[in-house]
């Protein structure tokens, strides 16, 4: 543990689970998201639904995914700064014990309500989160590495053709996870690489027939954690 | 890099330290004990030393950075006091209402009962705890709901004391370290281990680095640490409707003057009998028998009584 964890972080009171951490879900939810928002509809669940109006959850996790930081002193307008951007917002409350006690639920949309993409995540902490599911498929994010998202039609080869484009720039693979609908016959695969995505690779994969979406998320770095300058 | 850290390359550049601790890839601890022999063995005078070191060691950054970082910090819980003395700190729920600003026109009014200074201290940690309440932008130290006892007890005897920053800042690095030995061997957390591992860690850091202010002595350091936090052994966790308002605020206040109480009683050189370490493994096993209904579910204690009950169920449907 590092001695900042102890004096910090710095953030936007008055809670580190329900305040800090939901920011944090919050910005890590727009990251894997990776596009501009229209749309958004937040699920809060359990301690979040019953004390999150005291704690300003709603305008913390808000502010996160309009990428404020957790110490940012904008996240108290959230709201405001949604509506300027005319950014439809929605949230709902909700208890399911079968969930963690600090639970979210993110809907991104297209502005005509289509195209869901549905990120949830849970605050476990002394402001710490992480992102527990990606369109329903279990992932374990907390902005620690870097991650690839890649959604297609599930056809052979595919697994050779992002193996490919990453092992030809020397990026390693350090975890992968596949999975698909059979009804909607769309795959998705979710990796964690030891090295960032470039932007080049990224677009070469979205030009290929059958991959539907790419998103690469960089590890949370200094621009997150980023400590005061005055 | 600041002109602060320039003015600590000759502190630092001055640190007697052994070749044995130079070159470790990391410093493990168990506890204060273990920190001080090794203190001892490597030849570091003070605790703040050590722990400028265990951080730079641990998370393989300069001792330059670890000091900036800290600078950021005080400067961050300095704009939190400033914060929450600016207007009268209301929450939506009603509960915190301008308590600090009813303490700032009670001293103005030469109402003090022993001596400003001492209204300062509770105005200060009312200001600092209010702040965050009403999403002010604070450092938790340890916890956001403990994020007012230093700003009260330390800045403020720090101000009135006109300390020089980089002592300030050694002094956090002091309370920085005890808040490490007690996450090591207890926890800070209120939902594992009750309001004593947030209100009573944020006391016990803060005395001691109130007393490291005013002595080198590293035995009265651990005295004031073991102090304040024997004081508040086995304080519940029990928030009113769950929010951080109620009790919480006011036991900002408490612990900033326990603080106080821990420093001065350990600057006149009475020792504690029970050491730091053992203190903190008490806390652990008090946090591990207490029932869960006293651990932040608002479900004993004060959350439980009939006005609670009732606060809360008039928020029910705020829900929103």
């Amino acid at each position: 543990m590092s001695i900042f964890d102890v004096m910090g972080p710095i953030m936007i009171g008055p809670s580190s689970s329900h305040t800090a951490g939901a920011a944090k879900i919050g910005y890590l939810a727009h990251r894997v998201y990776g596009k501009p928002i229209s749309r958004v509809q937040i699920a809060l669940y359990n301690s979040f639904a019953e004390t999150g109006w005291g704690h300003g959850t709603n305008k913390a996790i808000l502010g996160g995914i309009l990428g404020l930081r957790v110490d940012d002193p904008r996240i108290k307008r959230s709201f405001e700064i949604a509506a300027q951007a005319g950014i439809d917002v929605t949230f709902e409350q909700k208890i399911d014990p079968e969930k963690h006690p600090n639970y979210a639920s993110v809907t991104f949309r297209d502005a005509d309500g289509s195209h869901p993409f549905v990120v949830e995540g849970i605050s476990v902490g002394g402001g710490a989160a992480k992102i527990v599911r990606i369109n329903g498929a279990g992932v374990d994010f907390s902005g620690k590495h870097n991650l690839l998202f890649v959604t297609y039609r599930d056809t052979p080869g595919m697994m050779a053709l992002l193996g490919d484009g990453l092992g030809a720039r020397s990026i390693n693979v350090a975890y992968a996870q596949i999975s698909r609908n059979k009804n909607t016959g769309e795959a998705m695969a979710i990796m964690k690489l030891d090295q960032p995505c470039p932007d080049e690779l990224v677009r070469y994969f979205r030009s290929q027939p059958g991959i539907t979406d790419v998103v690469a998320i960089n590890k949370l770095g200094s621009e997150y954690e980023r400590t005061e300058e005055d | 890099m600041s002109s602060l850290s320039t003015s600590w390359a000759v502190n630092m550049s001055a640190l007697k330290r052994t070749d044995q601790l130079k070159d470790v890839k990391r410093i493990h601890i168990q506890g204060l004990s273990s920190a001080r022999r090794l203190m001892t063995e490597c030849d570091i005078s003070t605790l703040a030393s050590f722990f400028v070191l265990y951080e730079a060691t641990n998370q393989e950054l300069s001792e330059f950075e670890v000091l900036d970082r800290m600078h950021a910090v005080l400067t961050a819980m300095r704009a939190a006091l400033r914060e929450g003395l600016e207007h009268p700190n209301r929450t939506p729920s009603d509960m915190i209402d301008g308590g600090a600003f009813l303490m700032n026109t009670f001293i103005e009014g030469g109402g003090s009962l022993l001596c400003t200074p001492f209204s300062l201290v509770v105005r200060n940690a009312l200001a600092a705890a209010e702040n965050n309440a009403c999403m002010g932008r604070i450092v938790a130290a340890p916890t956001a709901g403990a994020s007012g006892v230093l700003p009260g007890a330390y800045l403020t005897i720090a101000d009135q004391h006109a300390v020089p920053d980089e002592r300030v800042i050694q002094g956090l690095f002091v309370a920085g370290g005890i808040g490490e030995c007690i996450a090591i061997q207890a926890s800070l957390s209120g939902s594992r281990h009750g309001c004593q591992a947030e209100i009573g860690s944020a006391s016990s850091m803060t005395a001691a680095a109130l007393t490291s202010l005013f002595s080198d002595d590293q035995n009265a350091i651990e005295s004031a640490a073991a102090f304040a936090l024997k004081n508040v052994l086995g304080l519940v966790c029990d928030p009113v409707a769950g929010l951080v308002e109620i009790p919480c605020v006011k036991r900002n206040v408490m612990a900033s003057v326990n603080a106080v109480a821990s420093a001065e009683m350990a600057l006149a050189g009475i020792k504690s009998v029970i050491p730091f370490d053992e203190v903190v493994q008490a806390m652990d096993r008090i946090g591990c028998d207490m029932p869960n209904s006293l651990k932040e579910t608002s479900l004993g204690g004060l959350a439980a009584t009939p006005t609670a009950v009732r606060i809360a169920a008039r928020f029910e449907n705020r829900r929103t």
